[in-house]
């Protein structure tokens, strides 16, 4: 039955890593070079939030308008959070990853070394040869910090595993009807794609998959998701109590990461292909007009009359199109409600009602 | 007569409770506090309703904050579905309806069939809420149904530049030492009250005719002052604090 399917949790994810003798990377959204950490012999567990805790401590070192993910990430750090891993690596994906990236290097210095990279802004080839010589960089660097060499054979091992994870990713967003799971459990499920070894997720994603849903569900009203991520978890439950279920995904810990196989003999090419092969996103610069068309299309086969946006307060690149994705969408008819959130708060009641509210008007 | 239906609205303030007839006329209606035990209120509110001629089988829709503490509820449904109905059943009209409650306000956006287009909430903040009067008028020792008429009778205002319900009452207590004579303080807040619901309806854009539903509704210098503020009339719905108990129990009707 699929509501049996068990979903390790980030604690026994790392748990099962550092048993098996392997080592941590604690890695910040939101395109993280998995398949390198792994060649390297690091499990990467994303580090989103953690949410509901207090990032007092974090905010200290941050200016006050800036995003709660960064806030928390840097709160969590200072708190002891990350000290198992072996790395800490924060990709360039905004202004306040970087800022973050800056603040570890400069002044905070945790013990594991911290590790940055950029992320082209473009899907040229241009921008797909600059991103392989960063991993490339970035290999050395893992490899002087770690005293690890994966060879062409192992990068490339890697790089075939985290592909047919991100398949798998794909059709279990594909799938999403056939898997009898609710809205909240689909997403625990989903988002273990943030820290199990890629073989793990994709055994799981195969079996939710081919399990028969447990009984048919009545039909409830498509919505397509965007945003970052779904926190709090809570909020999905809220949506599907209204009646509602997400059809499609653009959230940028899931349906943004639906990057496509590549082909090819050297491993750091395949791997900038396929890092900047993802649909638009805003944390990888793509305009207005490439993410408006992403978001008509996905509504379009999604069926859904309506698109949840779930920002974080003073995140930029994410709020800054966010009126001319509204407006564009308004054009085909699809309504958009946008909810900010705060990472360290619980579910206020507000957007509780601001959520179901949506859900009724699109009845 | 006989209720064909109930609708109940447990607001933060105030708890509301209307019953309709099969054409959807409220013919039996309650007001009181919001009792602590909500729970509790709304089931002896709704003994009351179901003790009328057609109440017992009546079905029932619970809307408001506490809409979800509503065990024998048929259904809940949100303020934003229900105020809407409410106000659409009364005008027969589409256009923007602004709802000022006691904690929160909002506006919504109603096409020309009733169905809700559009909506936004200050759901974040006092100012812009009964509360804001409710505080200030605390902290001015004035029954706080008497401010509106103060404030259309004042000849004077001064600017209130405090948008936080807490900072407007310290900003009260020196304008008051200064000697501002206190209906002229009345008249500024509910400016700036105002000035906070319009910005709200101008994140809609304008659409026009407006209508005011809510506890505020009742102030009369709120509907005058936002109408100069949005250029346009502002009509204040019959029986305002009713009209979200009333569209639930409108909602309540139907299959
Ligand atoms: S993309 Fe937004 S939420 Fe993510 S780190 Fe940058 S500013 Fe924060």
């Amino acid at each position: 039955m699929p509501n049996e399917i068990h979903v390790p949790s980030r604690r026994e994810a790392i748990r099962a890593q550092v048993q098996s003798g392997g080592g941590l990377a604690a890695v910040f959204p939101y395109h993280p070079p998995r398949a390198l950490l792994r060649a390297h012999g690091l499990l990467p567990v994303e580090v989103w939030g953690p949410p509901g805790r207090s990032s007092s401590r974090g905010d200290a070192h941050l200016q006050p308008y800036t995003c709660s993910l960064v806030r928390a990430g840097l709160s969590f750090l200072l708190e002891g959070g990350l000290d198992q891993a072996r790395v800490v690596l924060v990709p360039h994906g905004c202004d306040s990853l970087q800022g973050l990236g800056s603040v570890l290097l400069d002044f905070v210095k945790p013990a594991p070394p911290v590790l940055t990279c950029y992320l082209p802004r473009g899907d040229r080839a241009l921008d797909r040869a600059f991103l392989a010589d960063e991993l490339r960089e970035l290999d050395a660097r893992l490899a002087a910090a770690l005293g690890t060499r994966p060879d062409e054979a192992a990068l490339l091992a890697a790089v075939e595993r985290e592909e047919r994870a991100d398949q798998a990713l794909g059709e279990l967003l594909e799938g999403r009807a056939r898997v009898g799971l609710g809205e909240e459990a689909f997403y625990r499920l989903v988002r273990s794609r943030e820290y199990l070894p890629a073989e793990d997720f994709a055994a799981l994603a195969g079996r939710a998959l081919a399990a028969p849903a447990a009984s048919a569900r009545p039909a409830r009203t498509p919505l397509v998701v965007s945003g970052l991520v779904p926190e709090p978890m809570a909020l999905l439950s809220v949506l599907e109590a209204a009646g509602a279920t997400v059809t499609g995904d653009d959230l940028a810990c899931s349906g943004r990461r639906r990057y496509r196989p590549t082909q090819g003999p050297e491993p750091f090419a395949r791997m900038s292909e396929g890092m900047l092969s993802g649909p638009p996103d805003s944390t990888r610069g793509a305009s207005v007009e490439a993410r408006l068309q992403h978001l008509r299309q996905l509504a379009r086969a999604a069926g859904a009359r309506g698109v949840v946006f779930l920002t974080l307060k003073f995140c930029e690149p994410e709020l800054y199109y966010l009126p001319q994705l509204r407006e564009g969408l308004a054009q085909d008819g699809v309504r958009a409600l946008s909810l900010e959130v705060d990472l360290a708060e619980a579910l206020p009641a507000p957007l509780v009602t601001r959520l179901e509210a949506f859900v009724e008007t699109l009845r | 007569m006989t209720l064909a239906a109930l609708g109940i609205d447990v607001g933060s303030t105030a708890t509301k409770l209307v019953g309709v007839t099969a054409a959807g006329d409220i013919a039996w209606r309650r007001l009181a506090p919001t009792a602590p035990r909500i729970e509790a209120q709304a089931e002896a509110l709704l003994a009351e309703a179901r003790a009328q001629p057609g109440g017992e089988r009546a079905p029932t829709v619970a809307t408001g904050y506490g809409r979800k503490l509503v065990a024998s509820a048929t259904r809940a449904l949100t303020e934003i579905t229900c105020h809407a109905r409410g106000v659409y059943r009364r005008t027969g009209r589409a256009g923007t309806l602004v709802d000022i409650g006691g904690q929160d306000s909002k506006v919504i956006l109603i096409g020309a069939q009733g169905q809700v287009l559009h909506f936004v909430m200050n759901d974040k903040c006092a100012a812009g809420t009964g509360r804001f009067l409710e505080v200030t008028a605390g902290r001015l020792q004035l029954p706080v149904a008497e401010m509106g008429d103060m404030a259309r009778a004042a000849t004077a205002e001064v600017p209130i530049s405090s948008t936080c319900t807490v900072f407007a009452e310290s900003e009260i207590v020196s304008l008051l030492a200064r000697g501002t004579p206190v209906e002229h303080v009345v008249r500024g807040l509910h400016r700036a009250l105002v000035h906070r619901v319009t910005s709200l309806v101008r994140s809609l854009g304008p659409r026009p005719p407006y209508f005011l539903s809510g506890g505020v509704a009742h102030n009369a210098a709120v509907a005058a002052f936002l109408g100069e503020a949005l250029g346009a009339p502002v009509e204040r719905a019959e029986e305002p604090q009713l009209m979200g108990a009333y569209g639930a129990a409108l909602s309540a009707l139907e299959p």
